[in-house]
């Protein structure tokens, strides 16, 4: 019965968690303003998670960076399934202006499968909303596929 | 009592007024005029003078070329994943075929949906007898733009005479610069 209610609250509350792997700093910035109360995710149960092992939906920003690449991958593999990843921009899915780089080591796809694409560089706050809104639909899919 | 109580009537009309929270899931939002999103391509206006490909800085749009009868089948795909939102290649194209569009809302589980593509059949030009004092002086001008884009001769087979001194007006101070 406990489980029960855990997993009922658990549906209404994805907690994100955010990983910088070598972004410019532009959608970080919108995903930031998506948290504040002009555009407030919280009235969906968005929150952002201190760590990896709390988050449900992985948000990635940035062309994978040399630097970035092991640390993103240890960090990836914190987080509990089910899991969603979202590439936000197109850094981490391309590169961007920056692929074929010395020190770009993406895109994002070779590492973990995204499950959920937004594009614009950098995108609006709305199409963070959603991007996010349709992460969580499919977290609740995976998590109904997971309890058969 | 606004002496003692300074923030009263702060507090009060605070109480009273709307939450600065944007309502957009369920008030649909509209991006501001100008704004760039979702790429239209105009396929029936497109020359193939691949001016696009050369300014894009990301490298987003690809072009595949197939030799049909009618013609050459050219295919312009803008990757909206690698896409950097510059309009540089709406700003470059002479017939206005790119249009940056308000659609701010590009999220897909499958990025293949993120991929905007216009077809178009670029006829061989016809050849037809030109007059022989204009010919020279039409060729001077357009035989360094040939040599730098080879789509060049797109404005001759298009038959109309006003946007032939237009083009290599364009891109003939482009053509130095690059060599």
């Amino acid at each position: 019965m406990f489980k029960k209610l855990v997993n009922r609250s658990t549906a209404k509350s994805p907690w994100i968690y955010h990983i910088n792997a070598g972004s410019c700093n532009g959608c970080d910035i919108e995903l930031v303003a998506v948290l504040t109360p002009r555009y407030d995710a919280e009235r969906f149960g968005f929150k952002l998670a201190g760590t990896p092992r709390h988050a449900d939906i992985v948000v990635v920003t940035g062309p994978v960076t040399a630097q970035s690449k092991d640390r993103l991958i240890r960090t990836l593999e914190q987080v509990p399934e089910p899991r969603v990843i979202v590439s936000l921009g197109s850094c981490p899915k391309s590169g961007n202006v920056f692929k074929g780089g010395y020190s770009i080591e993406g895109p994002l796809e070779k590492y973990v499968h995204v499950d959920v694409t937004v594009a614009g560089c950098a995108p609006k706050p709305e199409a963070v909303i959603a991007g996010l809104a349709q992460a969580a639909q499919l977290l609740k899919q995976k998590r109904e596929a997971m309890k058969k | 009592m606004s002496f003692s109580f300074p923030f009263v009537r702060e507090a009060v009309s605070q109480l009273f007024s709307k939450p600065s929270t944007e309502r957009f899931p369920f008030v649909p939002k509209e991006a501001p005029e100008r704004y760039r999103g979702r790429i239209i391509f105009h396929a029936d206006r497109c020359i193939n003078c691949g001016m696009c490909i050369r300014v894009c800085s990301p490298g987003a749009i690809t072009k595949t070329v197939e030799k049909t009868e009618e013609g050459d089948k050219v295919t312009m795909s803008f990757d909206l994943t690698s896409c950097t939102f510059c309009e540089t290649c709406a700003d470059f194209c002479s017939k206005d075929s790119i249009e940056m569009s308000r659609d701010y809302a590009m999220v897909a589980q499958d990025s293949s949906e993120l991929i905007v593509t216009g077809t178009f059949i670029k006829k061989p030009p016809v050849k037809k007898a030109v007059p022989p004092k204009p010919a020279p002086a039409e060729e001077a001008p357009a035989a360094p733009e040939a040599s730098a884009a080879p789509e060049a001769p797109a404005p001759e087979d298009s038959a109309a005479p006003a946007p032939a001194p237009e083009e290599p007006a364009g891109a003939g101070p482009e053509a130095p610069k690059e060599a």
